[in-house]
């Protein structure tokens, strides 16, 4: 059974609309993972994380409700009753149970970052009032008026704030203020890096531990790889780290999707496609696949069959003397 | 009802990700195909220049598109061809009968995605007439009564398996227990050998044609192209405004890019057609239709081209020249093949093409499938900025 498209939009777009949130979360799951880290509220370099690491073990749960009715017979009719109802907030909040496990990953991903950008010596600040959603999945889906309403709020926050920079943790949101944000409002005039450009470049001053760690694989998402030419980076971090890479046979700019943006549309046709890059990681016989996107991190995941580690976590286990 | 053209695709998507043999079909094609271009390209380095120049090409086709379907037809006129302009694919079908008619059949056809578009073939069957394809894998689609699967491999979706079924129920031809490809190409080969030699019309397509010679310009392996283009003693072209180039080079720089980004190259045969056959060899007195055909008329189909020239950012599909590179290296493409499209073009390349010939509603609705990877966007030798395309068109699903 197919899922009802129209069911599925409309409850991304009310959660935006009210929460600022395409799932529900509160703020404490958005910023709980900052807590005891010290961090500055205010600074030259500010941290926006975009939600998106914080948000996806609840869009992950979603996407397992979401597949298991498009396997259903009752998915469709299921999900237009919840709309008719004007339930879909209730529903999305019932099935909803996000694996403490995934939070907890999340959390240490963040974490992770962080940790990195200090050993580096870049001194970042975040403010837990002012980080949230960039409204991506809304641009990708094409609902642009949507998109623009809420991505204006950001935006116009984020440029009153004047950072001289700001660091982003995912290629999504990375993207999306960077390339997307200038078009929509040309006011918006707001340097946006990812950490791992920034890390790169302080490569050096990180006390990474000496020796082997052995052998992983790089999964490259598209939208670092081929919207913001970021593939060079992570294998030059990984290397420093100690890390021996192995490609997979599609890498770099012609990098294979994991399927994730599919997830809201057609479970299944977004599972086989992670299938596929599963496969591909595989034959590369490295038993741990480094990722640095958090829709990547779930979709591949969710798959099994090899190790799926964010780089962040990844990398922080060979700096000396970084505990997260 | 909202999204039904989503819905409905979607349906048949996923009973496929179940079908074994289109799995089958798809994995040996795609390993076969993947990446071809790097190679290719690594071997005749030449090739990039040849790819910016057919991109220049499309793009002068963008600046002045009337302007150079004017000189097209002029040139070809003027080396006694009869031009015609299709606005619709009515006026497409109409002209084509309109030659048929006249000339009666069987009619040979070498495969051409503007013939599908148009609805060509099936409108010569209703004619009456007997009408052929002579490409192999279209040959099968008509057989099979299905649709191109892919832009240059319209039967990517068959197995040996089947293409040995559907030969030997349809065309009734003798093919052993475990026919191969090769039994089956040459049991092929005699059954159209009489069909070309008693052909009255030949129909083809076109790769591209040059504005200022009139030439019209076809890239082929199977040498079908050659009897289509050569035996009947009328030939019909028929093929998209968005084919004219401005120059000769320009023409045989699209076709070459063609074959090298479809991964066949080189390109067992080069046709360079301008105007009919003719000789001159007695008293150097020219007389049209000597071994090959005697007539050529060029239909060059509109059917929302010329509109979508000046629609940013569809009028970029435009610069296509249907290689079909950016499906073999789609992930969605690669589950689904042209499921994922309209009624003839589908794929990264068919969202843009299914927009502009066909419906931008239905368009916008598939374009809901792509992942927005872009994949496409780096593998496209003309640089169509693809993935913009379809992300322009899905936010066009969700208006009224």
């Amino acid at each position: 059974m197919v899922l009802d498209i129209g069911t599925v939009l409309k409850l991304l777009r009310d959660n935006v609309e009210r929460t600022g949130l395409p799932v529900p979360a509160s703020r404490e799951d958005l910023t709980g993972w900052s807590r005891g880290l010290d961090l500055p509220s205010t600074g030259e370099t500010l941290l926006y994380t975009g939600a998106l690491y914080q948000l996806l073990p609840r869009i992950d749960a979603l996407a397992r409700q979401l597949e298991s009715l498009e396997k259903g017979r009752a998915g469709r009719a299921l999900f237009r009753a919840a709309g008719r109802f004007g339930r879909l907030a209730g529903l999305a909040g019932l099935v909803l149970r996000p694996r403490r496990g995934d939070v907890e990953y999340a959390e240490r991903v963040l974490r992770s970052i962080v940790g990195l950008l200090r050993s580096a010596g870049v001194n970042i600040s975040y403010d837990p009032g002012l980080d949230g959603y960039s409204g991506v999945l809304l641009y990708d889906l094409g609902l642009d008026s949507d998109f623009r309403r809420h991505a204006e709020r950001v935006a116009r926050a984020l440029q009153e704030r004047g950072p001289e920079l700001v660091v982003t943790v995912d290629p999504h949101t990375t993207h999306v203020l960077r390339e997307v944000y200038p078009r929509f409002f040309p006011w918006f005039q707001v340097r946006v890096r990812s950490y791992l450009e920034i890390l790169a470049e302080h490569a050096d001053e990180v006390p990474w531990l000496e020796g082997s760690a052995g052998q992983v694989t790089v999964h490259d998402p598209c939208f670092y790889a081929r919207h913001l030419n970021i593939y060079r980076e992570p294998r030059l971090l990984l290397e420093r780290a100690g890390y021996r890479v192995v490609n997979p046979r599609r890498w770099g700019r012609l990098t294979y999707c994991c399927g994730g943006p599919l997830e809201s549309v057609s479970p299944g046709l977004s599972r086989r496609i992670a299938e596929r890059r599963v496969g591909e990681l595989r034959e590369t016989g490295a038993r741990v696949a480094v990722v640095m996107c958090p829709i990547c991190l779930a979709n591949l995941r969710r798959v099994g069959g090899i190790g799926v580690e964010d780089i962040s976590v990844v990398l922080a286990g060979r700096v000396r003397g970084l505990a997260v | 009802m909202p999204y039904s053209v989503l819905h409905e695709r979607l349906e048949t998507i996923l009973s496929l990700l179940g079908d074994k043999e289109l799995r089958r079909a798809l994995e040996r094609a795609v390993r076969n195909a993947e990446g071809k271009h790097l190679a290719l390209l690594e071997r005749y380095p030449y090739l990039e220049a040849l790819r910016r120049r057919a991109k220049r090409a499309g793009d002068a086709f963008l600046e002045r598109p009337e302007e150079l379907v004017e000189e097209a037809m002029e040139s070809i006129r003027r080396n006694h061809g009869t031009p015609h302009l299709a606005r619709t694919p009515e006026e497409a079908r109409e002209a084509v009968l309109r030659i048929a008619e006249r000339t009666g059949g069987p009619v040979v056809i070498s495969k051409s995605m503007v013939a599908e578009e148009v609805g060509l073939r099936r409108a010569l069957e209703e004619a009456g007439l007997e009408a052929w394809e002579t490409d192999l894998g279209e040959l099968l689609v008509q057989l099979e009564r299905g649709r191109p699967m892919h832009t240059t491999a319209p039967a990517i979706h068959m197995t040996v398996e089947r293409a040995r079924r559907l030969v030997r129920e349809r065309l009734g031809l003798e093919l052993s227990e475990d026919a191969g490809p090769e039994e089956i190409v040459a049991a092929v080969r005699r059954f159209l050998r009489e069909k070309f030699t008693s052909a009255r019309l030949g129909v083809s397509g076109a790769n591209s044609i040059a504005a200022d010679t009139g030439t019209i310009v076809l890239v082929e392996n199977e040498g079908n192209i050659r009897l289509v283009t050569g035996l009947p003693p009328v030939h019909v072209v028929i093929t998209g405004v968005d084919k004219v180039v401005p120059t000769m080079e320009d023409a045989v720089a699209v076709a070459l890019v063609q074959a090298a980004w479809a991964g066949l190259y080189p390109p067992t045969y080069l046709n360079l057609i301008t105007g009919p056959s003719s000789t001159a060899d007695i008293e150097h007195h020219r007389v049209y239709g000597a071994h090959g055909p005697r007539e050529l008329h060029v239909i060059l189909v509109d059917n929302g081209r010329l509109r979508a020239a000046r629609q940013d950012p569809l009028r970029w599909q435009l610069r296509c020249i249907r290689c079909g590179r950016c499906q073999w290296e789609c992930p969605v493409w690669r589950e689904t093949a042209n499921h994922w499209g309209g009624p003839v073009y589908g794929g990264p390349m068919g969202m843009g093409w299914t927009a502009i010939t066909h419906s931008l509603r239905e368009a916008a609705e598939l374009s809901l499938l792509c992942l927005g990877c872009a994949r496409c966007d780096e593998v496209c030798p003309v640089e169509i900025p693809l993935s913009s395309i379809i992300r322009w068109l899905k936010s066009r699903a969700h208006q009224g």
